[in-house]
Parts: C-alpha cells; sequence; structure tokens
C-alpha cells in the first residue's frame, strides 16, 4: 500500500486563541485530488494553511512521512506548492519572474534561474494558457489571469504537495475546466493535490476523493463518486438534487428548502 | 510571418531587459563621476580638474599635500563628496529594501521610527556634550526599533502591524524632540541644524562609517535579494515558497537600522531619498531587488551628492532641506503622472 501523503491524528489548529480545527484525524492519499468542501468558515482554508504548516497546530501532522513541525520551512518549500485565497500581488514582477518564484525553493542563496529553471517556467506557462501574459506585470493582469500565474508558479515549483486553496475563484468557466483538469493530470503524475473549491461540481469533476468539513470538523470523507445528497444537505442545510448530464456526470444543484 | 515561440520570447526579454541595466547603469556612472568632479573642483575656491588630478594622485609629494590647495581637496572636498554618496546610497538602499521587506511601498527609514529614534537619541545627547550626540543617536534608533518589533510582535507580528507601530513610534519620538527642543535654550540652534541634516564639515571617518553602514545593508540584502522578491509580492506570500519570513525581516531589519542611524548620528536627518528613489528606480527597471539594490544605491549617492552641492551652493542650507523641497513636490509628480 501506498505511503499516505498526509497523515493527522488529533490535529487541532486556528488563529491565537481562538481554535477552527478540532482534533481532525484521516489520511490523504498521494497520486490523487482531494476535494476540500463545506460551507463558508468550516475550516478548510485554515486545514489548507495547518497541512502546509503556516499555523502552529496541536496533534500529529505527517507529510510523506516526516513531521511538518519538525522539517524547515525551506524543505517545506520543495515539498509543498501552494495557491492562497487571496491572489493579490502587490508588486509589478513579470508573469515570467512570479512563475520563476515558484523555482526559488530549488536554488541555492546565491543561486539564479538556470536553463532548467526557465524550461519549467515555460512548461508551466504553457499548461495554464498562459504563455502570451509572460511578460506583462502582474499588477495588470485580471484577478483570472492573476490566479493562473500563481498556479502556474505553484506548477513550476514541482513539489509532490500542491494545496490550493480556492485556485479557480477568479476564473470563467473555460478556464476553471482547464485548471481542474491540470490538477488530474497533476495527480495522474503521483503529486497530491488539495483543492478547495465552493464550486462542487468542478472541483468533484477532477477529484477522486473529498473531506466534508463543517465547524472544524470532518462529517464525511471518501471517494467523490460516493458523494450523496444525505452528505450535502448536512453539510449546507439545504437540499441538493442530482442531475445526470447526457454525457453521464452526476451534476449537484442546491434547491430551496422552501420549494 | 509566424509569433516568435516563448523561448524566443524569453530570450529577446532578458536581452532586452539586461540592455536596459547596461544603458541605466553607464548614465548613472558617467553622472556620478561629473557629480564628483563638479563637487571636488568647483566650490569657495574653484581648482582647475588637471590640478585637481594632480592633487589627489597618490604619488602626491609630503610638502605640496600639505598645500592649502591640497588639503581642501583631499581633506575637506572629497571626504564630503563620499560621505554624501555613501549616505545617499544607504538612504536609498535602506529605502527599497524596508519597502520590499514589508510589502508596502510608503515604508522607508522613517517609517519604522528608527530616523525618529536617532533624532530623539541625538537631541537628548546635545543636553551632555557634543560628543555624546553620535552615541546616543544610535542607541535611540536601536531602542525605537526594538519598542516597534516589541509592540507589532505583542500585537501579531506581521509587516502591516510593524508599519502601525512604526508610525505610532514616530509621531511619539517627534513629539519627544519638539519637547526637547522647547527646553533646549541655549542648544536650540544647535539642536535644529542638526536635525536639518548637513554634509558640511564630514570628515574621512564619517565618510568611511557611511560607506560601510551602507555595505552593511546592501551586501546582505542583496545576498537575499531573491527571498525579498518573493516577500515584496505580499506578506505571506514568502512563506509560500520556504522563506522564514521572520528571520529574513528581523535580519534585515537590524541591518537597516544599524546603517540608518549611522547617517543619522553623523548628518542629521535627510528625508525623502530613501522614499522616492526605490519609486523612481522600480518604474524604470521593475521591482526586482538584485538589480533594483545597486541601482538604488548609484542614484541615491547621486542624487545627495548633487543636493549637497545645491545646498552648498545656495549658501551652506541644510542638505535635508533641499532634499524635502525638491523630492516631495517630484514625488507627487510621480504619483498624478502614474495614475
Amino acid at each position: 500500500m501506498n505511503q499516505s501523503a498526509f497523515e493527522f491524528h488529533d490535529l487541532s489548529a486556528g488563529y491565537g486563541e481562538k481554535t477552527i480545527l478540532r482534533e481532525l484525524s484521516g489520511t490523504i492519499m498521494p497520486g490523487e485530488v482531494t476535494a476540500l468542501i463545506g460551507p463558508n468558515g468550516s475550516g478548510k482554508s485554515t486545514l489548507i494553511k495547518a497541512l502546509g504548516g503556516f499555523l502552529p497546530f496541536t496533534g500529529r501532522l505527517a507529510l510523506l512521512g516526516r513531521e511538518v513541525n519538525q522539517t524547515p520551512r525551506r524543505e517545506l518549500g520543495r515539498l509543498i506548492g501552494v495557491v492562497a485565497q487571496q491572489a493579490n500581488v502587490k508588486a509589478a514582477f513579470t508573469a515570467y519572474d512570479v512563475i520563476g518564484f515558484g523555482r526559488l525553493p530549488h536554488q541555492p542563496l546565491l543561486g539564479r534561474a538556470t536553463a532548467e529553471d526557465e524550461r519549467a517556467v515555460l512548461n508551466a506557462a504553457e499548461r495554464l494558457g498562459i504563455e502570451h501574459l509572460l511578460f506583462r506585470p502582474v499588477t495588470e493582469l485580471s484577478g483570472g489571469e492573476r490566479q493562473r500565474v500563481l498556479l502556474a508558479m505553484a506548477v513550476a515549483q514541482d513539489a509532490p504537495v500542491c494545496l490550493l486553496d480556492e485556485p479557480t475563484s477568479a476564473m470563467d468557466p473555460c478556464q476553471a475546466l482547464r485548471a481542474f483538469t491540470l490538477m488530474k493530470e497533476l495527480a495522474r503524475e503521483g503529486k497530491t493535490v488539495v483543492v478547495v473549491a465552493h464550486d462542487i461540481n468542478a472541483a468533484l469533476s477532477c477529484a477522486d476523493s473529498f473531506i466534508a468539513l463543517r465547524s472544524g470538523q470532518i462529517i464525511a470523507r471518501g471517494r467523490a463518486a460516493d458523494l450523496s445528497a444525505a452528505v450535502l444537505e448536512a453539510l449546507y442545510d439545504t437540499p441538493f438534487i442530482p442531475y445526470v448530464s447526457s454525457r453521464g456526470d452526476t451534476v449537484w444543484h442546491p434547491v430551496s428548502s422552501r420549494s | 510571418m509566424n509569433p516568435p515561440s516563448p523561448a524566443e520570447g524569453l530570450e529577446r526579454f532578458l536581452f532586452c531587459r539586461r540592455r536596459r541595466y547596461a544603458a541605466l547603469g553607464s548614465v548613472l556612472c558617467a553622472l556620478l563621476l561629473l557629480v564628483m568632479l563638479w563637487r571636488i573642483a568647483q566650490g569657495e575656491w574653484d581648482i582647475p580638474l588637471s590640478r585637481v588630478f594632480h592633487l589627489l594622485s597618490p604619488l602626491l609629494s609630503e610638502a605640496e599635500a600639505k598645500t592649502p590647495e591640497a588639503l581642501v581637496v583631499r581633506a575637506v572636498r572629497l571626504p564630503r563628496v563620499f560621505a554624501a554618496m555613501g549616505t545617499g546610497g544607504l538612504l536609498a538602499v535602506s529605502g527599497a529594501v524596508l519597502q520590499g521587506l514589508l510589502a508596502n511601498q510608503l515604508a522607508e527609514p522613517y517609517t519604522l521610527g528608527i530616523a525618529s529614534g536617532a533624532a530623539f537619541g541625538g537631541a537628548i545627547g546635545f543636553f551632555f556634550t557634543a560628543f555624546a550626540v553620535t552615541p546616543m543617536a544610535f542607541a535611540g534608533a536601536l531602542l525605537s526599533l526594538a519598542l516597534v518589533s516589541l509592540i507589532a510582535r505583542r500585537s501579531g507580528g506581521g509587516a502591516s502591524h510593524l508599519v502601525l507601530a512604526g508610525v505610532i513610534a514616530n509621531a511619539v519620538l517627534s513629539a519627544g524632540v519638539t519637547l526637547l527642543k522647547a527646553v533646549a535654550d541655549d542648544k536650540l540652534g544647535a539642536i535644529v541644524l542638526w536635525l536639518m541634516g548637513s554634509l558640511s564639515g564630514a570628515s574621512p571617518q564619517g565618510a568611511i562609517s557611511v560607506w560601510l553602514g551602507a555595505a552593511a545593508v546592501l551586501i546582505p540584502a542583496w545576498l537575499y535579494g531573491r527571498s525579498l522578491d518573493a516577500v515584496s509580492l505580499g506578506e505571506g506570500q514568502g512563506e509560500l515558497l520556504g522563506i522564514d519570513e521572520k528571520k529574513l525581516r528581523f535580519r534585515l531589519l537590524c541591518a537597516c537600522s544599524l546603517a540608518v542611524a549611522l547617517a543619522v548620528s553623523r548628518f542629521g536627518i535627510i528625508g525623502f531619498v530613501g522614499l522616492v528613489v526605490p519609486h523612481i528606480l522600480r518604474s524604470l527597471i521593475g521591482p526586482s531587488h538584485r538589480p533594483l539594490l545597486i541601482f538604488c544605491f548609484l542614484t541615491g549617492a547621486l542624487l545627495l551628492a548633487g543636493a549637497d552641492g545645491a545646498a552648498q551652493r545656495l549658501g551652506e542650507l541644510p542638505v535635508g532641506v533641499i532634499t524635502a523641497l525638491a523630492g516631495g513636490p517630484f514625488f507627487c509628480w510621480i504619483l498624478v503622472k502614474r495614475k
């Protein structure tokens, strides 16, 4: 059996005195896309931050067999590529430069971009279809374009684990589909992808498994194909109706509980 | 004709970028050389350039080195122009580092209360003896930074907290300086003149100390340049790329504080260089810190050496007045033009 990418036991984390995640236990398997779903404020982003080692936590959290709180930050940079929820970029770097920052964890202190780094940047840009944006300042790009640049940065980082917090929230449906397809490709290449998305249908279209969070606790988990209306209703306090598309995909749609 | 492939586009982009660096670097170096020659040859007593070169020669005889002309060039003008260049370079580099480190384009040595701390400490020094000004200014800057860091850490520890704590410290320390001026009696003149900033009377030791200060901030900041790039994207962005932001911030803040304290304690408050220079250069060459820091040093050196020349020409005005009077409107013009 494969070694799990993440293994957490009694994991609690939060901000200052406020605890958000309460004693979560579970595993996330490599070579899969795992969708984190749940209503606003359920702790999805907090779990992403805790998994990345960006928040203090109690309990046990292991990444590829290593204790996260004992792994140096630089090493974590090589192991985890992250796209944060807020895609604010304050400095007017070109998209090429920003994607190139993904190579930083692989470069020595005095290092500079090598030919291999340049190849990785161009390859990442090509996978996201943003070659035409490469030499434009990111501050001049639209929100969706900027998200594609930041996703390309995580791809260029070439880390075995990708933690993506609403990476497609500002993208148009076509670009979001392209991004989710890319996530599936990354998983097939052996990487572990954990993605938070409010568009359940888009997330489930690429996800192999899901973790449903509510009030900082895991209320359900399993294979994406096994997600049920009962779980969705328990998550969002709203009934969901499944529709089957002409291609055979299940599409979930919330309905007003009063109708 | 087919559009260029991404690899060809990249090659052309990098070539253009290198060419822009080379052009700007050449212009800055040439201007700096001209300003240096102007500052050494011109003054109350104009000395021909050929004579200046002769007097600057290391092979100058001992007798000739003691002539008034040689003393003016070697012991007065040369230290002054080097002090101006070192101070200008140091302030501009510190401004660029602080702006990158805090991902805040309003950051500069004054935002964090470093310079106000030095001013407060130095002003207290005047109440003891003139020799106490430099060490007291130095202590004031370090104490101010320690306080700002403590407040920031207690309130959350982020870059925005540092800037907020700095603004508060700045206001309190400025009020403290005003209070000291109000009770200064016969020392008021000396305190005011020192606070306005002046490079007249710069000694070789003073010049060397600000160059060392500039090196203390430029070298580590250049080495961490790529990390600084990532951190300047926004708070927390560096952490995502495996950079220990707190450690980086601590190291570079300490280096900046030491350097700025050194400059303020020697030559008083000289504003706007640290704010304006990085802004101008970012719009010319982009925000990448390794080239930005080098060009900031050259431009800051050029700007302050020129401003000091203007200050001297206008009857030995404090150079801080010139940089603020010229820098303020120029900065506003940049902001409006960019909009």
